[in-house]
């Protein structure tokens, strides 16, 4: 199960502003190359998580 | 796209560790003030605005607020602090709006007209208000300050994180809000931040929902209202145009969720720029939907994503198929206009396609499906039964924790720093997007004013600036600088101006 997340493809899909020079100024929003995330780091964090941490979340209502 | 001004607001929720009894509407004013380094001045005019006038031609005698927040609202009225001290408005250097709207954080992104700044501008108001955290967590002594990007305390309370459009005037509105429905109750098929649970009025604790798409979704009562606290309306009808009223309308969409992925963001964004587009053209699919309320919360509670909706002609489509002609009568029209038109035209028929047949394609990009997939590593990493409500709570625990702003804890930021998610803007974009306005609109004009003659700027607001000058209160009026012509010319005047006398002069030549 660890070794899930980076099973996935997460190969970029070019379009066409990522295409474009990097140093043109009027291209639209580009992404940079996307790597592989480390599981076993994104679990130990998770597992810190306080299970009663949305118990004890109490918001006011805003707009 | 450059074609229209937009902006996003983002009222943020506010935790501090370790500390009963907080009081959320001081906290959230002494958070504000940690972004200056001097005393606060108040200097927002509040006198431009008026939330109560609706567009469809009559003003409210009040704003309607829930149970619990009249209650509160009783217990705010023995606060001896006047209201313009409590919400500390301030306009900064990148032209964004900060301030405490009511008990939450807000940041108010300035005037955009294309994505890429849009989104630089919405991350560097992570940093800004993170930045405020921290100094917070500093001074206060005790307790741990923690900002979420989110829209939902699980329990029924909801916060917002608005977009805003400018529009010709001449559009009826009530032609807005059927043109714009369909699109907007289906939107959050790819833009929603996901939620652990369902909230609002009549749902059962065992409710058998266990995760759905939208944060906001629960929250939304009415077609069309003035209202944003309580009986949230699809469309608000708020009629405050920051803009001369006579040739523009300010489109007010509160219906969407606070996003952590820059692509939904751009996305969002982008497909209803592209969509108002069409509605101007009056060439919108015709689609009437014969129950818009309750579709937006059969759809973000369908997990199947089959994501049934049933049209007044008591025919069924589907939210995908709505999305999908959107789609294409906006690339019949738009594509090649320009590269941001093209890049949202192909993102929008990607994704579309992906939450057809692939949703894990969108892994990195749309909020709903990264934030389940984490979760579902987690469960099962864990043995967790999301049927179980000690274990739904702590899943509960790790929705909040996605949208945690500090990087050493937030699920989302971890993503982003590995590298696992796709990203829209560079840092050195939203690092400079911290001190520097978009270029090219009335944002440029509103935070270089404060940045070149602060000293001057007697009051403000998203319209106007009032300039001490000779001795004299001059106000640059700046409802007409909402078009790209006018804003240059208002901002290089700023530019050229050495003293405030010089561009008051410029203005009344």
């Amino acid at each position: 199960m660890a070794d899930q997340f980076e099973l996935r493809d997460r190969s970029p899909r070019p379009t066409k502003p990522i295409d474009g020079p990097e140093d043109n100024e009027d291209s639209g929003p580009r992404r940079p190359k996307v790597d592989r995330p480390n599981t076993d780091d994104l679990l130990r964090r998770m597992r810190k998580v306080d299970p009663n941490q949305a118990r004890r979340y109490r918001q006011r209502t805003g707009q | 796209m450059a074609n229209r001004l937009f902006g996003i607001e983002t009222e943020y929720g506010i935790q501090v560790d370790g500390v009963c009894d907080l009081d959320v509407v001081v906290e959230s004013m002494e958070l504000i003030r940690c972004y200056l380094r001097e005393d606060f001045v108040a200097r927002w005019d509040y006198g431009l605005e008026n939330p109560r006038k609706d567009m469809r031609g009559f003003e409210v005698d009040e704003l309607l607020n829930d149970k619990d927040e009249l209650d509160h609202l009783q217990r705010d009225r023995a606060r001896k602090i006047p209201i313009k001290e409590l919400k500390s408005d301030l306009i900064i250097a990148n032209g964004a709006r900060l301030y405490n709207d009511h008990t939450h954080p807000e940041y108010s992104t300035p005037e955009c007209l294309t994505l890429r700044e849009l989104v630089a501008l919405d991350r560097a108001g992570e940093l800004i208000v993170l930045h405020c955290a921290r100094r917070r967590t500093q001074t206060r002594g005790s307790g741990t300050v923690r900002l979420y990007k989110n829209n939902t305390d699980f329990e029924g309370h909801s916060y917002g994180c608005h977009e805003n459009y400018l529009l010709p005037r001449e559009i009826p509105f009530q032609k807005v809000i059927h043109g714009l429905l369909p699109f907007l109750v289906t939107r959050q098929i790819f833009s929603g931040a996901g939620k652990v649970g369902v909230e609002g009025e009549g749902v059962s604790r065992v409710d058998p929902i266990n995760y759905q798409l939208s944060q906001r979704s629960d929250f939304f009562e009415v077609i069309a209202s003035v209202d944003t606290m309580t009986r949230r309306p699809l469309v608000n009808t708020r009629d405050e145009p920051h803009a001369d009223s006579s040739l523009y309308r300010r489109l007010h969409i509160i219906i969407g969720d606070a996003n952590m992925c820059e692509w939904a963001t751009a996305v969002k964004v982008g497909s209803l720029s592209l969509v108002l587009d069409l509605l101007e053209e009056d060439a919108l699919p015709a689609f009437e939907l014969a129950d818009p309320v309750g579709a937006v919360r059969s759809i973000s509670r369908d997990y199947s994503r089959a994501w049934a909706v049933e049209l007044a002609d008591r025919r069924c489509t589907s939210a995908l198929e709505i999305q999908r002609a959107h789609q294409q009568s906006a690339a019949e029209r738009y594509a090649g206009r320009d590269d941001e038109t093209d890049w949202v035209l192909e993102q929008w028929r990607e994704a579309l396609k992906a939450l057809e047949s692939d949703p894990e394609r969108l892994l990195g990009r749309c909020d709903w499906i990264t934030k389940r997939y984490l979760l579902d590593v987690f469960a099962e990493a864990e043995g967790l039964d999301w049927g179980n409500p000690e274990h739904r709570s702590w899943l509960q625990s790790q929705d909040l924790e996605y949208h945690n702003l500090d990087p050493q804890e937030g699920l989302y930021l971890m993503l982003e720093s590995g590298g696992s998610v796709d990203r829209v803007v560079t840092d050195d974009e939203v690092d400079r997007a911290l001190t520097e306005p978009p270029s090219g609109t009335r944002g440029y004009f509103r935070g270089r004013s404060l940045g070149k003659f602060a000293d001057s700027v007697r009051s403000l607001n998203w319209d106007s600036i009032e300039f001490e000058a000779n001795g004299k209160v001059r106000t640059v009026d700046l409802k007409s600088c909402v078009d790209m012509e006018t804003a240059a010319i208002f901002n290089e005047r700023l530019d050229r101006a050495n003293t405030v006398e010089e561009l008051v002069a410029s203005f009344e030549a």
